[in-house]
């Protein structure tokens, strides 16, 4: 993988968007004292990523068998349902709270 | 198997064989109520000592890496142990599997006694083979070559074993491209240091696995139902309301040669080894493994097995797991804001476990950081030449870089505010 992989990938993506959109958005309030501090903090986080992103480069600390897709595996149909609990109105959070949907590898609690 | 049907199944008689029946071997695993079935991978035309090449009757053999056949090196002829495929899998399918299968080349270790001694069938010595390092020696007295191949106790004997395919000149190139495509950051000493001709062929042991299993998942769910912003002063603010449900999948599946590493030393934790690199590495083409013999090993090194069936089992339900969330993915796609599992199990009917020697050629750097010992790895796969690897950073050589990016954005950022104040 080269470095241009590396930065394309899409968790280092979504650091680097997450700084341009705060600069974005602040731009276009620059009176408020907060945005302005966003603006500037853009330097150091651009070097934390650049930082972050070369020492992945060469150290490969995040890599591992991708065994859920590298692996012969065959599936029947997936079976399950759902049903409506309850609402959740007025948040300002654009997602679930600790979504872990594509955490594959991150536990919950076992059941048995 | 036939049994004498008036005592089979009788309270305190054992099940008689016939002395004309086929034995089948069995271990038996404790805290189990029935013995696990073991499928028996003993190379029966080998044995420990000297085994020689059918042609010529020399015991100069050792893997042709361009062909992944055994060659004798005094006759030429060339020739390959049976795949362990047939044997393993025999006539089932994976959805007909149940219970825990063990081959006998992965049951439990009973003994850490590296050193085997036997007696040499050229001339009668005694010598002596530490199966820690070496899978075969030379007789001092009349220079055969012997070989240890019936399976041991210490776990130093796999049921089969993947040759290389991957020739070291290939391995070298592999290493050297990747190392030099990160030398710009590399640490002054590595870069000063680094000898990709070091390489070395070794045989690392693993578990492939076969199963079949059922995972169940359970959580919440939302759905939008309605963005609206709102205005506070001069800034906007952006809300959500959602339907939340309760969620739950289930999925029974198969999976075919999950490969497991079987060894402690090959734990990978990153903040003091850097052994996740050759785990990177990993699937091989575990179909084409062959029976054992140790002449595959001849010019390499190996590791022991030093991992029971038993203590491997959490990590093989860890990644079923995994496996299970894996495949329910894209029938939770209609909780556009996301699905939060709280609760996950996994019911495993049946695993066949096989322990299998897997060909890695090894670049290793010794590298101290602030008083903190790491050895870096750069491994290749010795089937595949898939290559990944750990390259020690020069972190003043990272801070500059980070340092100059940095002081550009900073820069471009003052002149955003200075022209809109």
């Amino acid at each position: 993988m080269s470095i241009l992989a590396t930065l394309l990938d899409p968790a280092t993506l979504q650091l680097g968007l997450d700084v341009l959109r705060a600069a974005e958005y602040d731009s276009y309030d620059t009176d408020d004292d907060g945005g302005i501090l966003l603006l500037l903090a853009l330097g150091p986080a651009g070097a934390g990523l650049v930082y972050w992103s070369l020492y992945r480069y060469y150290r490969n600390t995040d890599k591992s068998h991708d065994f859920e897709r590298e692996t012969t595996i065959e599936a029947q149909p997936v079976t399950g349902g759902e049903r409506k609990v309850g609402d959740r109105n007025g948040t300002t959070s654009s997602s679930i709270d600790n979504a872990n949907g594509r955490a594959h590898r991150k536990r919950v609690n076992r059941f048995s | 198997m036939s049994t004498d049907p008036t005592v089979s199944g009788e309270p305190g008689h054992d099940p008689v064989l016939a002395a004309d029946d086929p034995v089948t071997d069995t271990v038996v695993n404790p805290g189990a109520a029935e013995p696990d079935p073991v499928i028996d991978t003993r190379n029966t035309a080998l044995h420990d000592g000297v085994n020689r090449c059918p042609k010529c009757g020399s015991t100069e053999i050792q893997l042709r890496v361009s062909t992944q056949m055994l060659i004798c090196l005094f006759c030429r002829h060339e020739w390959a142990e049976e795949s362990i495929d047939p044997t393993i899998s025999g006539d089932g399918t994976l959805d007909d599997l149940s219970g825990t299968t063990i081959a006998s080349g992965a049951s439990d270790i009973t003994s850490d006694e590296g050193m085997a001694s036997f007696k040499c069938g050229g001339c009668g010595a005694e010598v002596v083979v530490n199966t820690s390092e070496s899978m075969s020696s030379r007789c001092h007295w009349c220079r055969h070559v012997l070989t240890v191949n019936e399976q041991m106790p210490n776990g130093a004997v796999p049921d089969a074993v993947l040759p290389f395919k991957v020739t070291r000149d290939q391995a070298v190139k592999h290493i050297s491209d990747f190392a030099g495509s990160r030398r710009l950051f590399a640490d002054r000493t590595f870069r000063k240091e680094f000898t990709p001709g070091n390489v070395v062929g070794v045989y690392l042991p693993y578990m492939v696995v076969d199963s079949r299993a059922t995972g169940t998942v359970a959580g919440k769910g939302e759905i939008e139902t309605r963005r609206y912003t709102r205005k506070h002063g001069e800034t906007e603010t952006t809300y959500y309301d959602a339907d939340v449900y309760q969620v739950e999948r289930n999925v029974t599946f198969t999976v075919d040669d999950l490969t497991i590493e079987s060894a402690t030393s090959r734990t990978s934790d990153v903040r003091v080894n850097t052994n996740n690199v050759i785990n990177t590495i990993l699937p091989f083409d575990t179909k084409n493994a062959v029976r054992w013999n140790a002449n595959y090993l001849v010019g390499y090194t190996s590791e022991r097995r030093d991992q029971d069936v038993s203590t491997m089992v959490p990590v093989l339900e860890d990644q079923l797991l995994s496996i299970t969330r894996s495949q329910v993915e894209k029938s939770i796609k209609k909780f556009d804001r996301g699905v939060r599992w709280e609760n996950e199990k996994i019911d495993v009917h049946g695993t066949r476990w096989v322990s299998m020697y897997l060909p890695v050629w090894l670049y290793s750097y010794y590298h101290e950081h602030k008083g903190r010992p790491m050895v870096h790895y750069i491994a290749v796969n010795g089937r595949t030449g898939e290559t990944m690897g750990s390259v020690p950073v020069s972190h003043g050589r990272l801070l500059m870089a980070a340092l100059t990016t940095g002081t550009v954005l900073e820069g471009i950022a003052l002149a955003i505010i200075g022209a809109t104040l």
